[in-house]
């Protein structure tokens, strides 16, 4: 039971048309629905647990679940963005306890809406 | 109105095209761009560069690199007892001469790399790894590739080669995110896409099917599409079964080597040392240390753990921070479970089977510039073969060579022209799952042909629920039984461009499962055990076996040719000493 979005937090970052999760997932999973203006994941079943689209999400929205095969209720994992330096983790267990770790990392900022590319591909060949 | 004309054709001319934008992709980007920076070059990409494929949750550690002391010959020399004294020497020697230059590199984009007190010696972690707070690796090296002035499609996936003449002249492919199909014509074209995840039934299921050790998303494309092409393949037959922490199917070096954590069975014993100290004890070649447990287990002496309880609270944060740069599932795991790992030992277990020529050999045949069979392709990374502990750096390093020999041959190559009926053709192919309707009450969606292809090697080509073992008969049962999922394509039904990428995924991967097959049943001897456990012929064979498999499918007859290649020793010294 892989990735929830938080519907409280997420706002769809705005106007954007593919937000970071939607952008950063490998498997092309996460989607963002343009009625309720909010980002959800579109089959449980194939996500790998990869963290790609958590920890990108501005509204921190976004929580790692294993599945409950696998793991029991409550604890959590969850990545602060401190700098591009420095990433957080705070780390919950199923009894409430926190334990943080700061690890240096080089965190690549990641825009909320991708600019388009400078050039569109030629069309050039005669085909 | 004909069904492909809402679909906009997009045509890609480049000097180096490179299919996949992973771990050899992005250095290859770079490598092209700086030695020859009048070339165009272009990546197809079936997710986002930035966080796509193996390494979109992070790594560790580098774990091929030469620390003090070591030279490319004794790299060679353990991977070849590693896997059982058959490699290709000339390939494996050749990559560990640029882990140097690619983790240099690398790290001069803003990897860190941790370092000793003296700030400049890398930190070790074992004899060929060093340790890296690689969270953001992928990112990393995505950026080295947009600042190379690389063009890169995102969302991109690649179906098929373009071969005229045993030449390779570009690739087909269709967007994920709009109604667009990609005809690239190139000089010179480099497979990258990484191996195959998803033959066997993986280690959970339902809502925990895709918490494997490999990449869920590597699904074979690039095997797939050089079978299709008459590309040929070798030792498919040396399957990777990954020993990993039980559940959560995290990677144990991070715990062997990083937390020093001998292995224990259910009985408190260290069986490495007891039962297998004559190959190395702890120490043995990687697919023994895969098939020692499950004997263990098989034999009654379950479950199998490796042994943390000598780690301190220190040690205990330590082994943690590890897993959250690269799988922080693992840290979840101990805290939804209420488990420490300084009290209680690490669990691990065998995963399913994969094809991955990153860690085994399974992929092209390529020669040492990474050119494959077909002129003007080549191949490198998780899908090249021949060359097992590539990991991080050796996909690198592939990556690197293939850019440098690419560059040389795009200036003796023009473009070619693709004829308008081989693209209408290709068109109808990709398509068709979107434009099928059964008028049945039951639809064939792709992960249901998925679960039919994985019951079959499950149960026939050695599953993990047989112990990973295999014989003759029910070989050639699986043979039969995967002869008849092509004519099941045209059933499968896709209804938006994400499906479409899963019924391709899909049909990929029988390619690689028939090619699998054939290489398992070919093979008439145990040469890697747990990978390869011939129940018929349990034993290693020298004298007949030292050899490669090879295959190759006919393009024009589709008829799967197998055949053998001489094993060529190159660095002297026994072959299973490393």
């Amino acid at each position: 039971m892989p990735v929830y979005v938080d519907n409280d937090k997420c706002n769809g970052c705005g106007s954007s048309k593919e937000p970071p999760c939607v952008r950063m997932c490998p498997g092309d999973l996460m989607v963002k629905d343009f009625t309720t203006n909010k980002a959800y994941l579109r089959s449980k079943e194939d996500c790998w647990n990869c963290y790609a689209c958590v920890k990108p999400c501005p509204q921190e929205a976004i929580e790692m679940r294993l599945s409950y095969q696998i793991g029991y209720f409550n604890a959590k994992v969850q990545p602060h963005i401190l700098s591009s330096e420095l990433i957080e983790w705070e780390c919950t267990d199923t009894q409430g306890n926190v334990e943080r770790f700061r690890i240096p990392t080089k965190y690549v900022p990641i825009a909320i809406d991708e600019e388009p590319p400078a050039e569109e591909p030629s069309t050039g060949a005669d085909i | 109105m004909d069904q492909l004309a809402q679909f906009k054709r997009v045509a890609i001319d480049t000097d180096v095209l490179i299919i996949g934008g992973g771990t050899a992709g992005c250095l290859a980007a770079v490598e092209a761009r700086e030695q020859f920076p009048h070339l165009k070059v272009t990546i197809l990409e079936k997710a986002h560069v930035d966080r796509s494929g193996c390494l979109a949750g992070g790594m560790n550690a580098i774990n091929a690199y030469l620390n003090a002391g070591e030279t490319p010959d004794s790299f060679t020399k353990f991977v070849r007892a590693d896997s059982m004294g058959i490699i290709r020497e000339d390939l494996v020697k050749s990559q560990a001469e640029l882990f140097e230059y690619c983790v240099k590199k690398v790290e001069s984009w803003g990897l860190p790399v941790k370092k000793e007190a003296d700030g400049k010696t890398y930190m070790v972690r074992g004899r060929w790894n060093i340790r890296i707070n690689g969270e953001s690796l992928k990112p990393i090296i995505a950026r080295g590739a947009r600042n190379s002035g690389a063009q890169i499609l995102n969302w991109t996936v690649v179906t098929n080669l373009v071969v005229q003449d045993g030449r390779a002249v570009g690739a087909f492919g269709f967007n994920v995110r709009k109604q667009e199909f990609v005809i690239a014509r190139a000089k010179t074209v480099l497979v990258c896409t990484g191996g195959a995840a998803g033959l066997y039934r993986p280690n959970n299921q339902h809502d925990a099917q895709h918490k494997t050790w490999y990449c869920p998303f590597n699904t074979g494309a690039g095997y797939a599409m050089g079978i299709r092409a008459g590309a040929e393949m070798t030792s498919f037959e040396m399957r990777y079964i990954a020993l990993r922490t039980k559940d959560v199917i995290a990677p144990t070096g991070t715990v062997a080597l990083g937390a020093n954590a001998p292995f224990m069975n259910g009985k408190g014993e260290n069986f490495m040392q007891t039962r297998w100290a004559h190959l190395g004890g702890d120490r043995a070649p990687t697919p023994i240390r895969a098939y020692a447990p499950i004997q263990e287990i098989k034999e009654g002496r379950g479950p199998v753990y490796l042994d943390t309880t000598h780690l301190d609270r220190e040690g205990v944060r330590k082994l943690k921070e590890a897993f959250l740069d690269m799988y922080p599932d693992q840290v979840l795991y101990w805290l939804a479970n209420e488990m420490d790992p300084g009290v209680s030992p690490v669990e691990v277990q065998t995963t399913e089977p994969y094809i991955v020529g990153g860690h085994c050999q399974s992929g092209y045949w390529i020669d040492v510039n990474r050119e494959t069979t077909i002129r003007n392709l080549f191949a490198a990374g998780d899908v090249a073969g021949g060359a097992p502990y590539k990991f991080v750096s050796g996909c690198w390093a592939e990556g690197v060579i293939a850019a440098r020999a690419m560059g040389k041959r795009a200036g003796d190559v023009k473009l070619a022209d693709v004829p308008g009926d081989l693209v209408e053709r290709e068109m109808r192919r990709v398509y068709a799952p979107l434009f099928y309707r059964t008028k049945q009450l039951a639809q064939l969606r792709p992960p249901d042909f998925e679960h039919r292809l994985q019951k079959i090697l499950e149960e026939y080509a050695g599953g993990s629920s047989t112990f990973f073992e295999m014989n003759e008969e029910r070989l050639v049962t699986a043979r039969k039984q995967l002869a008849r999922l092509p004519e099941q394509f045209p059933f499968i039904e896709a209804h938006d461009l994400h499906d479409l990428m899963l019924a391709h995924s899909v049909m990929d991967r029988v390619d690689v499962a028939q090619t699998l097959v054939e290489h398992l049943i070919a093979r008439k001897e145990t040469r890697w055990p747990g990978y390869q456990t011939r129940l018929d012929y349990p034993e290693r064979d020298d004298a007949k076996w030292s050899v490669f498999i090879n295959s190759r499918k006919d393009p024009a007859t589709g008829k799967l040719e197998v055949l053998t290649r001489p094993y060529e020793q190159i660095v002297p010294g026994s072959r299973y000493e490393g």
